[in-house]
């Protein structure tokens, strides 16, 4: 019985100790995000199947709040030693690391990578600077114009209502706000800065010219295109102010059922559609003076600190990542672009296609949309235009002065900053 | 020897502790806040005092300033006024004034994140509860986190709601440790109700007072998790109170000298105001009845 019960327990301990060598033979890979709730939930799948295709590899993900809380972190973790091994980057926002020599150039990665000739000549754009790669498209975006359909026909307005100018969103943003402003639904959501971008862009503008690195705050269809979102809040009141101090408050409030028209990234598609279903109706983004919309999203950067082995893994993960499987997945669960040529073909990509209707909105886009300026001093930029759309949007300053004043502003910074 | 040695021995985990976690820090923000650093490279430019230069010259600095001395000024009486008063009237021990003691105390053990979430939600203009309740009654719908004044008012109502019941707690011991026989004294001589409070009630829990007072006036100078979750220092820069700037210079901007350079103001200014109070209201603070 005593014999027994020794080789019992020396089996345990064997198996025990076998299973703890191999749990530290797998590599992990500490990687930071950006995606909650359905996306988060999307992202966890590839994970999964990364993992099991990759049993050497670990992949430790942790959810790290939005993109400004990501780089805020990032960069207070540098000088701490405390950075993962791989992260999610904003494609405007990541410059700063990598002409801080924080993120590994990829390009050797990448040029002996497959991946490299299956990608979309857009997704691939995004992750160089310099002619050097930096991060890998992950998760690609272009604004659209989220409808909400019930909404629509309670107030007389048919699915096929013109909204291609900024006039003929007025106009149906009123008659919502005239027809149902009583029962506290607003006409449209106060745009978030990605839209606010997208329509700076459809007014034949930019805040940032992406070639030269040139600023725009200033030009006159800036400031028009400024001057017509804040009029949405201040002046003919069909948009909640309650969006332009938080933005999160106003997607919320649209998939509460509670807002005709929003303007957000296809990423938010799929939230959307669990939240609204068949009243869903997406439309492309408005072609005021043209038709432009900004690519949004981010990639996955390698921290240059992280030792090689962890690198290669990382790697391996990152290009997993955009495979056709991962992105046709991905692709289908949260309404980003995709960004693998390959992915669209696949069986999961074609049901998307056929039964999600409205998924395919920002994939028409891709002709005319355009990569953004990544300069150093973008990051700096993004953070102060939230306060001065709240000063413009809230009736506090004139668009112009305010603008003029951000263009001098942001010049300083760019000059500051060697850009 | 060893005798001679033994406090110290029994000090130094603290004394180290204390080192670690407020001297090195105080000593590393005064050296980073005369130089040039964005947390990415491996060089921090010695600027002198440039960093000081750049904040006395900027707009927000000043703002930011302003908007923290009206929070104080605005916040600190109303708390412990407030406060006192409850205090007064949830003295007795008694099976409710327990219960709601406990009510009162809830919000400072409550996350303050999860309360900043909530009460913004709850002043939200066009789907807040506050506005549904204001316009059914035909009140219209006030832009509580839109418009610059009532902004301020909503964190002043938010962060005297969170703090009062720890300063209720506080008074009620003060106001206990005043010996019955001085208000039975006062009862004989025949004190009115508001007479008695003011000469005996209130010269007596000034000890009390004086101490919330010092706290209060260095939490409404600290005062960042309402603002940053709430308003994010907005509208426009109307709640940007001096550590939510800080944090916007340090963390959001990259600024690390710029935004050392402000902690160490507040440093500066919180010190100072700590000798003010003490050469001011200290020497009318009477520790014995």
């Amino acid at each position: 019985m005593i014999r027994k019960l020794h080789s019992t327990i020396a089996a345990s301990a064997f198996a025990l100790f076998a299973a703890v060598g191999t749990a530290e033979a797998a590599t992990t890979v500490k990687f930071w995000h950006t995606f909650s709730k359905t996306n988060g939930e999307a992202l966890n799948k590839i994970i999964a199947s990364f993992e099991a295709a990759h049993p050497d590899i670990h992949v430790e993900a942790e959810f790290v709040g939005n993109y400004n809380d990501l780089v805020a972190k990032l960069q207070a973790g540098i000088p701490a030693r405390r950075t993962p091994d791989a992260v999610i980057l904003e494609i405007t926002r990541y410059g700063l690391f990598a002409n801080n020599n924080v993120l590994t150039d990829l390009t050797p990665y990448f040029a002996a990578d497959p991946l490299k000739d299956d990608l979309y000549d857009y997704a691939r754009e995004i992750g160089v600077i310099n002619g050097k790669n930096y991060v890998v498209p992950f998760n690609s975006s272009t604004p659209v114009l989220y409808v909400n359909k019930d909404i629509f026909a309670r107030a007389g307005l048919s699915a096929d209502t013109p909204l291609k100018t900024f006039d003929d969103v007025l106009k149906a943003a009123k008659t919502i706000q005239d027809k149902l402003g009583a029962e506290g639904i607003s006409g449209i959501g106060a745009p978030g800065q990605f839209a606010r971008w997208g329509l700076v862009m459809s007014n034949d503008s930019e805040l940032i010219d992406p070639k030269t690195n040139k600023i725009l705050l200033d030009k006159p269809n800036t400031i028009e295109a400024y001057q017509w979102m804040a009029s949405l809040v201040s002046q003919h009141k069909v948009a909640s102010p309650d969006g332009v101090t938080d933005e999160d408050k106003g997607n919320a409030m649209f998939m509460a059922g509670k807002v005709g028209i929003d303007m957000d990234s296809t990423g938010s598609y799929g939230g959307r559609k669990k939240a609204l279903g068949d009243n869903l109706l997406v439309r492309p983004m408005p072609c005021n003076k043209v038709c432009s919309v900004p690519i949004g999203g981010a990639g996955i950067g390698i921290m240059a600190s992280s030792p090689k082995e962890v690198q290669d893994a990382a790697y391996t993960f990152v290009s997993y990542a955009a495979s056709p499987e991962a992105n046709a997945a991905w692709f289908a669960a949260t309404g980003y672009l995709p960004i693998n040529k390959k992915s669209a073909a696949l069986p999961v990509a074609v049901k998307a296609l056929e039964s999600q209707p409205g998924i395919d909105v920002a994939i028409n886009s891709l002709p005319y949309a355009h990569g953004r300026a990544r300069a150093t001093f973008v990051t700096w930029m993004r953070t102060t235009e939230y306060k001065v759309w709240q000063s413009i949007a809230l009736g506090q300053r004139k668009a112009d002065e305010a603008l003029k004043d951000f263009a001098e502003q942001t010049r300083k910074e760019s000059q500051r900053t060697g850009n | 020897m060893l005798r001679k040695l033994t406090p110290y021995f029994f000090v130094a985990p603290l004394m180290i502790f204390i080192a670690v976690f407020t001297y090195v820090p105080i000593l590393t923000s005064l050296n980073l806040s005369v130089r040039q650093w964005n947390f990415l490279t491996p060089d921090m430019p010695f600027v002198g005092l440039h960093n000081y230069e750049e904040l006395f010259a900027s707009a927000e600095f000043w703002n930011s300033l302003k908007v923290t001395v009206l929070f104080a000024v605005l916040s600190v009486p109303l708390r412990l006024g407030a406060a006192l008063f409850i205090a007064s009237r949830l003295i007795r021990e008694t099976l409710s004034s327990r219960l709601l003691r406990g009510a009162f105390f809830l919000p400072s053990v409550t996350s303050t994140v999860s309360i900043a979430v909530v009460f913004s939600w709850v002043f939200a203009t066009d789907y807040g509860m506050v506005n549904a309740i204001l316009h059914l009654v035909g009140l219209g719908r006030p832009q509580w986190l839109q418009d610059p004044y009532l902004a301020l008012w909503v964190l002043i109502i938010v962060n005297t709601w969170r703090q009062l019941g720890y300063d209720i707690v506080i008074y009620i011991a003060g106001l206990q440790a005043i010996p019955q026989e001085l208000y039975d004294a006062a009862a004989v001589d025949g004190g009115q109700r508001f007479h008695v409070f003011r000469r005996v009630t209130l010269p007596l829990v000034m000890p009390t007072t004086y101490f919330l007072l010092i706290i209060a006036v260095i939490e409404a100078f600290q005062v960042f998790t309402i603002v940053n979750v709430m308003t994010r220092g907005g509208p426009a820069g109307a709640t940007d109170m001096l550590v939510n700037l800080l944090y916007e210079i340090g963390f959001e901007l990259f600024d690390i000298g710029r935004g050392s350079a402000l902690a160490v103001i507040l440093f500066v200014l919180l010190v100072g105001l700590a000798l003010l109070k003490s050469r001011i209201i200290g020497s009318k603070v009477h520790y014995e009845a």
